[in-house]
């Protein structure tokens, strides 16, 4: 689960936060209301997870409330992979 | 092309032939049919005849395969000799917003169904993004797709839909969950004899009045799953992907006609006489026409490096919004110099100076407006 956390905010971090130390973006911070990322910087990281993680993210499954803040992506993720939270 | 960006001898004549092309065939009796708006579906069939719909769409598809580049020449060349700028618009409007993205994410069926018929000019494509309360923010539309079975159900209002009058097929864009924001947003292609889509009237514009627009109204439009165009909520991507094409490359036809009315002003300004010599030799007529002369040699290799990134296979969000800003607003100071310079003769319809400067005035608008170009590069930039 920290790996997929690290993974999703290294990305974040470089793509869309540049100059910006990975630590201070929290797990808990939101991402997509604060509008760090807009609607082409979401499905970009709707794009990586799926690449990244080799899974399949349904559109239901990208609203605010699933996919808002790096906790609930890598619970999503971890989800999906099978894994334990 | 070379790194120059002077043509290819290949290209050159590709852009002569096109000249040729546009002069002897295109845009008669302009004065007349701008006045009454009307779209010529005659010359839209020569256009297809000559291949501009088809030159992108690869072979196996019916198109000529033959690029980018070339079509990038091609416009500019039907740019310089057509007059009708309405008619390259919605041409522009048929390829980057509907062949392209049938193109790049339909399915096999979808591509075999339609893509012959939108190259061979039988079907005029159109593209429903824009809402009456969802412009620059496109993706706050409220256009509802909503899913049952084996087919969507559309409800909602397109505007400024470009080519509607006409069209034949639509790429329009909904929302299967507004609470997804942009990840609910999907892609279809809707043909226009589906059952619960209407067109609108006929809306008037200020230029471009060749190129018919209207809105398109969706009533319990029932769409079959099979014509949805890509991933359910990926519409954005689609979009997207249009726009940068579209952006990117719908003003090689306008480098065309920069560069015919800067001809126009030289050969006005050596031959009006005013005081007693050639107004060209006032510096503040020759000021205005060096730098329509600058203006013009430097939106042309942005345009054409649209056409290299592409053919490369690159992605060219920053630089497609650095050519549409740029090149939308040199042209609507390059035709209102135009004007200016012709001075009450510019000013009046039958000389044809002010339609391209009301013909160039929506640049600055479609596909996004400059402060969104240049909210685009503010993030390309990192800000």
């Amino acid at each position: 689960m920290d790996n997929i956390k690290d993974t999703l905010r290294n990305y974040i971090v470089s793509e869309y936060l540049p100059g910006e130390l990975p630590a201070n973006l929290r797990d808990d911070m939101p991402l997509r209301t604060s509008g760090i990322l807009d609607s082409m910087a979401t499905l970009s990281l709707v794009n990586f997870v799926e690449r990244t993680f080799q899974i399949t993210i349904d559109a239901h499954e990208t609203g605010i409330e699933d996919f808002d803040r790096i906790e609930d992506i890598a619970r999503l993720v971890a989800r999906k992979q099978g894994s334990a939270v | 092309m070379t790194a120059g960006f002077d043509l290819t001898p290949e290209l050159e004549q590709l852009q002569e032939a096109a000249i040729e092309f546009a002069s002897k065939a295109l845009a008669h009796d302009m004065v007349a049919r701008d006045r009454a708006e009307r779209f010529s579906r005659e010359d839209w069939q020569k256009c297809a005849e000559f291949g501009v719909q088809g030159m992108p769409i690869p072979k196996e598809h019916g198109g000529l395969g033959l690029g980018i580049l070339p079509l990038i020449a091609v416009m500019e060349g039907l740019g310089y000799g057509c007059r009708d700028s309405g008619l390259l618009f919605s041409i522009n409007a048929h390829l980057w917003t509907n062949s392209i993205p049938i193109l790049i994410y339909g399915t096999d069926g979808q591509r075999e169904r339609y893509l012959p018929g939108l190259c061979d000019g039988r079907l005029i494509g159109a593209n429903g993004a824009s809402e009456p309360d969802a412009g620059s923010d496109v993706f706050a539309m409220r256009t509802r797709a909503e899913r049952r079975d084996d087919h969507y159900v559309l409800n909602g209002t397109k505007t400024f839909v470009t080519n509607a009058p006409v069209a034949d097929l639509f790429v329009v864009y909904a929302t299967i969950d507004p609470a997804l924001g942009g990840m609910g947003v999907t892609a279809f292609i809707v043909e226009r004899n589906t059952p619960g889509l209407t067109v609108g009237p006929h809306m008037e514009k200020m230029g471009l009045r060749t190129s018919p627009m209207a809105e398109v109204i969706f009533e319990n439009c029932s769409i079959p799953l099979q014509n949805r165009l890509g991933r359910e909520g990926r519409g954005v991507e689609v979009f997207e992907c249009s726009m940068e094409w579209e952006r990117g490359c719908i003003l090689a036809s306008f480098l065309g006609a920069m560069r015919r009315q800067l001809e126009r002003c030289i050969g006005h300004a050596r031959s009006r006489k005013q005081f007693g010599k050639p107004i060209g030799k006032y510096q503040s007529v020759a000021n205005r026409i060096v730098d329509m002369r600058v203006r013009l040699d430097t939106c042309r290799p942005l345009v054409y490096r649209i056409g290299h990134l592409k053919e490369q296979g690159k992605k060219a969000v920053l630089e497609a919004s650095i050519a549409k800003l740029y090149v939308s607003e040199s042209l609507v100071q390059s035709m209102m110099d135009a004007v200016q310079i012709f001075g009450g003769y510019g000013y009046m319809s039958e000389q044809e100076v002010e339609r391209d400067l009301r013909d160039a005035v929506g640049s600055t608008l479609y596909s996004g407006t400059s402060e969104i170009q240049r909210n685009i590069i503010a993030k390309g930039l990192g800000l």
